[in-house]
């Protein structure tokens, strides 16, 4: 049994069958195979066979008809390696003798005949030693090829163990059979994080090299609450595991049915829990967990999901589609937030390798320096607000020219719109996320110019506290509850209160139940987190009063240490909702 | 008695005995039922067997002993002499086989 740390970031606890994804440099992730697999992994291996044969007899074929057939022939020497009795027996002996899985026992017997050749010292020979390589990595990638594609046609439960998932494959996860996941790499707030919320699985990343200590199909507890990834776990923690799997389920079904019931403090006093989505899709979850409607749209994944930029029609029908999820709600829509983790084949060009993505040509810079494009998002969204309560907001602005500038690049559009005579919003209200430092320090000047703010705390803590978000060996100083981080949450408040501009909350921060009673004792009345989350806040608001959040913050506000704060709140949280503290 | 057949013959390839041969050899042997070895020296492979007869690293110049043993060994014997004494010309083109180092 092992236990290995990484970042939680999608909670609840499942217990499984682990299924092991390699990448994409054909490591092998794992060794063994258990006993009862031996057959069905003889059978995948010789499907594999099939598979590599029919490819080096395609490229015999194409060699033979394009370059003559001495060339041809390279390939049939291939295919007679590849079809060589002594080689395939070797390896079958290995997987059925020895529970090796195919692909550690290709390798091994490829890589004795490699070593075999090189060894000879006659220098031909030894190059020959690049064929046998080459035979090595077409049956790995047919091999290991399959696993990925298993991904989307799995038969049985299972729990994901990977290096990386990569979007789409997150986002692809069949939620009837893959129970939670966790990968060697990943942060707090990367796209796998955010996505694996709102697949409402456990999850947990950044655990460091473990995929070399796993062998697929062993039993492995994935604990998103704590971070935390047990494998082959013993029968005591199995046992232990269990009974926690129940409670969180019996808590789960008591805090579904706080769906219809509206988010109100104690004595009365209503706040509005949004929803955060990536895909249109998940707008329906929202709904469904009784979101008061989207409060953060990142479009991004627009761009993400497919080779080339999306188009005018793309981007209306997507916005459209959230629209219609639940009409009568608001949806608020940011502007390209493309930058740091994120960047697309689709923009490669027009954001070049950067140094420091993370303080480089992001967002509502690019944005400024890419008109057309910028337009395009525009014009859709203009267009989609005739259907439903849009509003539009930009990212990452760090002062106010930026702002006006595109502000009148909104107006330039709405003259477009205009004179060409489409159905658009004139007056959508126009609001940036306050998430650079120096916002916050301006946030009057900026109140004077905008609708409303929306705090994004996981980038505002990274610039506050100039630590990378996405960097494991430094997570332990990202802190949402460092004093300095509610200082500046302050001070944009009281700016927007000055000037009556709404203000929300947005990022991890508000998606933790720990910390909503002291964001509300401080004045904020707007959260928008990820859709599994509203139940949980929901109950938190339910049993708080507007005089506790308010002692809670003031006491909060106090003390000095980031540890502190939260080991507060956490104590406070403990008070007023035990069963959200796990 | 079990049929045997044994010939010397000698490698006259200048890359010697390398990928595109050895799977002419192989292509030959597979023919034929019987067992059928090449040796050198003291090492000896297995004639149906890609693998083998590249680790056998057979060079220009070298003499190997071609063995069979089994139903037509007479035949086989002759079928891969044949091969070498006309330097591995691929039957299907009547060209030299180019080495395995054009790609």
């Amino acid at each position: 049994m092992q236990i290995k740390r990484g970042i939680a970031v999608s909670p609840g606890v499942v217990t499984g069958e682990v299924l092991v994804l390699g990448t994409e440099d054909f490591r092998i992730p794992n060794r063994f195979v258990s006993i009862d697999a031996v057959e069905s992994e003889l059978g995948r291996f010789r499907n594999t066979l099939e598979a590599v044969w029919e490819e080096i007899e395609e490229n015999e074929r194409l060699a033979r008809d394009e370059l003559g057939d001495q060339f041809g022939a390279i390939f049939g020497a291939h295919l007679q390696m590849a079809r060589d009795p002594k080689l395939l027996a070797e390896i079958e002996g290995l997987i059925s003798e020895n529970s090796l899985s195919p692909e550690y026992a290709s390798s091994r017997v490829l890589r004795r005949f490699a070593r075999e050749l090189q060894n000879l010292g006659n220098h031909y020979h030894a190059e020959r030693a690049v064929d046998i390589f080459d035979l090595e990595k077409r049956i790995l990638r047919h091999l290991l090829g399959e696993r990925r594609e298993e991904l989307v046609h799995l038969t049985a439960p299972v729990v994901v163990l990977a290096h990386n998932l990569t979007p789409s494959e997150t986002a692809n996860l069949d939620r009837n059979f893959v129970m939670g996941f966790a990968t060697e790499v990943g942060g707090h707030t990367s796209h796998t994080a955010i996505l694996a919320g709102a697949l409402e699985i456990p999850a947990v990343v950044g655990l460091g090299h473990c995929l070399a200590d796993v062998s697929g199909g062993e039993m492995v507890i994935i604990d998103g609450n704590h971070g935390e990834v047990i494998l082959d776990p013993d029968e005591a923690t199995l046992a232990k595991y269990r009974v926690l799997e129940e409670r969180v389920h019996s808590v789960s079904e008591r805090l579904a049915s706080l769906k219809s019931l509206p988010a109100e403090t104690l004595d009365g006093t209503s706040i509005t829990l949004l929803g955060n989505i990536e895909f249109p899709e998940e707008a329906e979850v929202c709904r469904n967990r009784g979101a008061g409607g989207i409060g953060l749209y990142r479009t991004e994944f627009l761009y993400l999901e497919q080779d080339l930029v999306p188009s005018e029609e793309d981007h209306y029908e997507a916005y459209l589609k959230v629209i219609a999820a639940d009409p009568l709600h608001p949806v608020t829509i940011r502007t390209l937030d493309i930058g740091a983790d994120k960047v697309p084949d689709s923009l490669g060009e027009l954001a070049p390798d950067q140094v420091n993505p993370q303080l480089g040509l992001r967002s509502v810079r690019l944005s400024l320096r890419n008109i057309p494009l910028f337009k395009i998002q525009l014009r859709a969204i203009l267009r989609a607000a005739v259907e439903g309560d849009v509003r539009v907001m930009f990212p990452l602005v760090s002062n106010l020219l930026e702002l006006r500038q595109a502000r009148m690049i909104l107006g330039d559009v709405m003259d477009d719109l205009e004179e060409q005579k489409l159905p658009f919003r004139r007056d959508v209200p126009v609001g940036i996320m306050v998430e650079v430092p120096a916002a916050v320090m301006l946030a009057e000047e900026f109140a004077r110019e905008v609708d409303f703010f929306s705090i994004g705390t996981n980038d505002l803590i990274q610039y506050t506290l100039a630590v990378d978000r996405a960097d494991p060996s430094v997570s332990d100083l990202y802190r949402s509850g460092d004093p300095s981080i509610l200082r500046l949450i302050r001070a944009v408040i009281s700016a927007a209160a000055k000037y009556d501009v709404a203000v929300t909350v947005c990022g991890q921060m508000s998606s933790d139940p720990v910390f909503i009673p002291l964001l509300v004792g401080m004045g904020v009345r707007q959260f928008s987190s990820t859709p599994h989350a509203i139940p949980e806040l929901k109950e938190v608001i339910r049993n708080l009063t507007i005089e506790q959040a308010e002692q809670i913050a003031a006491h909060a506000q106090s003390l000095d240490l980031a540890r502190d704060v939260e080991n507060y709140l956490r104590g406070e949280l403990n008070r007023i909702c035990p069963d959200l503290v796990l | 008695m079990t049929q045997t057949a044994q010939q010397t013959v000698r490698v006259g390839l200048e890359q010697g005995l390398h990928m595109v041969p050895c799977s002419l050899i192989v292509r030959t042997a597979e023919r034929f039922s019987c067992e059928i070895q090449i040796q050198k020296a003291d090492r000896s492979a297995d004639a149906k067997t890609m693998l083998d007869l590249l680790t056998l690293s057979a060079e220009n110049g070298n003499v190997l002993v071609l063995e069979a043993r089994g139903a037509e060994a007479g035949e086989a014997v002759e079928a891969l002499a044949r091969l070498f004494e006309s330097n591995f010309v691929d039957p299907a083109s009547g060209s030299k086989p180019a080495t395995g180092s054009d790609r």
